[in-house]
């Protein structure tokens, strides 16, 4: 957390982000972060339940996930765009790449509008990614979540845990 | 020429929104310039400020939903100002479903049809980050922040300005940000250095008057009255007389 040094009467400071633009040093707690590694492996999800779109909305041809840093002011922000289909056949390179975000920023940036078909699995890998990173005092948003995803994360009741928000919701 | 479209934005509550929205506008209206307000908040606070107290007023819900132009729901509330209330339907934007990939892009579409002889548009954003703001914030390039001066406030900026940075990126532009010191009161220490920390931030981006806490502002709205009608002259009225001119000629901190 940042810190005024000086006599002010403002301890941390919110806006540190908007100006730190080096590189956050990568002093994560591997104990931690290994929490996520574990809960996050694909083994440990039970049958997956598929929220699918139209098959004519589902592009299978697509890369699997665009994962890019913002350096978006201080914190090193990683971004990272949902797939359109995000199922437990993708689950494990998904993980990987969360994994490898997680590690190498204090923020992470979830771009949900493209996905048309997610299953359990990834929503839990989310959820625990979501809880990891507050251990971790880190922060992930998922940003613009599709109809579908948000179709999906309500009817698990997972919704309010992920923190997404239907009036949000498909704006791009 | 096109009217420059402002929205007045923070989803935190309390920080001086509608008193900005209400008297900053009535300010530029009485310095000549022809303004329109719209209430885009579903607790209709600002048309109360202002002395519309019909709840059932139709107003930017109507042209929202597109049953009606802006033109058709100008209220005139002032000499030179025009207010659009909010209407009883406003929340329900909140909670379309059908359509949601369009639901962003209302007030643009709205305000680009306008083609009334206005010199500003001012937008009174509710508290909030859910799809009125994405409205306001796809309809305008130019951002004015109300700010109060302690900490959560601080904190409450700093989430805003994670929004906007995704808009940005989402949307592929840069907004024209302003702050505006609001509530401000210059003998606590703690306002001081609030304000010395947003400075830091955003140097050459708040507005040079910081509008100081006064009985006067929080009483108006009740009597439906600016600070110009009820108490002209005073310290409050003097504020906001400065922070339009500050507005209108750039002058920032």
């Amino acid at each position: 957390m940042a810190e005024n040094e000086d006599e002010s009467l403002i301890g941390y400071d919110p806006l540190a982000w908007l100006h730190e633009t080096s590189e956050q040093e990568q002093d994560t707690s591997s104990a931690a972060t290994e929490s996520f590694a574990t809960n996050g492996d694909e083994e440990q999800y039970p049958e997956a339940e598929v929220v699918t779109a139209d098959p004519d909305d589902v592009c299978e041809d697509e890369p699997a996930f665009v994962d890019q840093t913002v350096s978006a002011g201080s914190e090193r922000a990683q971004q990272i765009v949902l797939d359109s289909v995000q199922t437990i056949q993708n689950v494990a390179e998904l993980h990987e790449h969360l994994l490898h975000a997680l590690n190498h920023g204090n923020k992470i940036d979830i771009d949900a509008s493209a996905v048309t078909m997610i299953d359990t699995a990834t929503l839990q890998l989310l959820l625990v990614l979501k809880q990891t990173a507050i251990n971790l005092q880190k922060q992930v948003t998922i940003d613009f979540p599709s109809e579908r995803f948000m179709e999906a994360a309500e009817l698990l009741g997972l919704a309010e845990m992920l923190e997404v928000d239907q009036a949000a919701a498909g704006f791009f | 020429m096109r009217p420059r479209i402002v929205a007045v934005l923070n989803q935190k509550g309390g920080v001086g929104k509608t008193t900005t929205s209400a008297n900053l506008t009535h300010a530029l209206a009485r310095m000549g310039k022809k303004v329109i307000v719209i209430d885009l908040d579903p607790q209709c606070h600002l048309a109360v400020a202002l002395g519309m107290v019909d709840s059932q007023q139709a107003g930017i819900d109507q042209v929202l939903f597109g049953h009606s132009t802006l033109a058709q729901q100008l209220l005139p509330v002032r000499e030179n100002l025009h207010l659009v209330a909010a209407g009883p339907r406003l929340q329900e934007i909140e909670q379309l479903s059908k359509g949601a990939s369009h639901r962003g892009d209302l007030l643009r579409k709205a305000l680009k049809a306008n083609d009334s002889d206005q010199d500003f548009i001012f937008i009174d954003c509710p508290p909030s980050s859910g799809i009125l703001v994405a409205n306001a914030l796809l309809a305008t390039d130019e951002l004015l922040v109300p700010m109060t001066s302690d900490f959560l406030a601080l904190q409450g900026l700093s989430h805003l300005m994670g929004t906007l940075k995704k808009f940005e990126t989402a949307l592929n532009k840069k907004y024209r940000l302003q702050l505006v010191m609001s509530r401000y009161n210059p003998a606590r220490r703690l306002s001081r250095d609030v304000l010395d920390t947003i400075k830091k931030y955003f140097p050459g981006q708040i507005l040079a008057t910081p509008i100081r806490e006064t009985a006067a502002l929080a009483e108006c709205p009740s009597f439906g009255k600016t600070i110009f009608e009820y108490r002209s002259g005073w310290r409050s009225a003097q504020d906001f007389e400065a922070l339009a001119a500050d507005f209108l000629a750039g002058r920032v901190m």
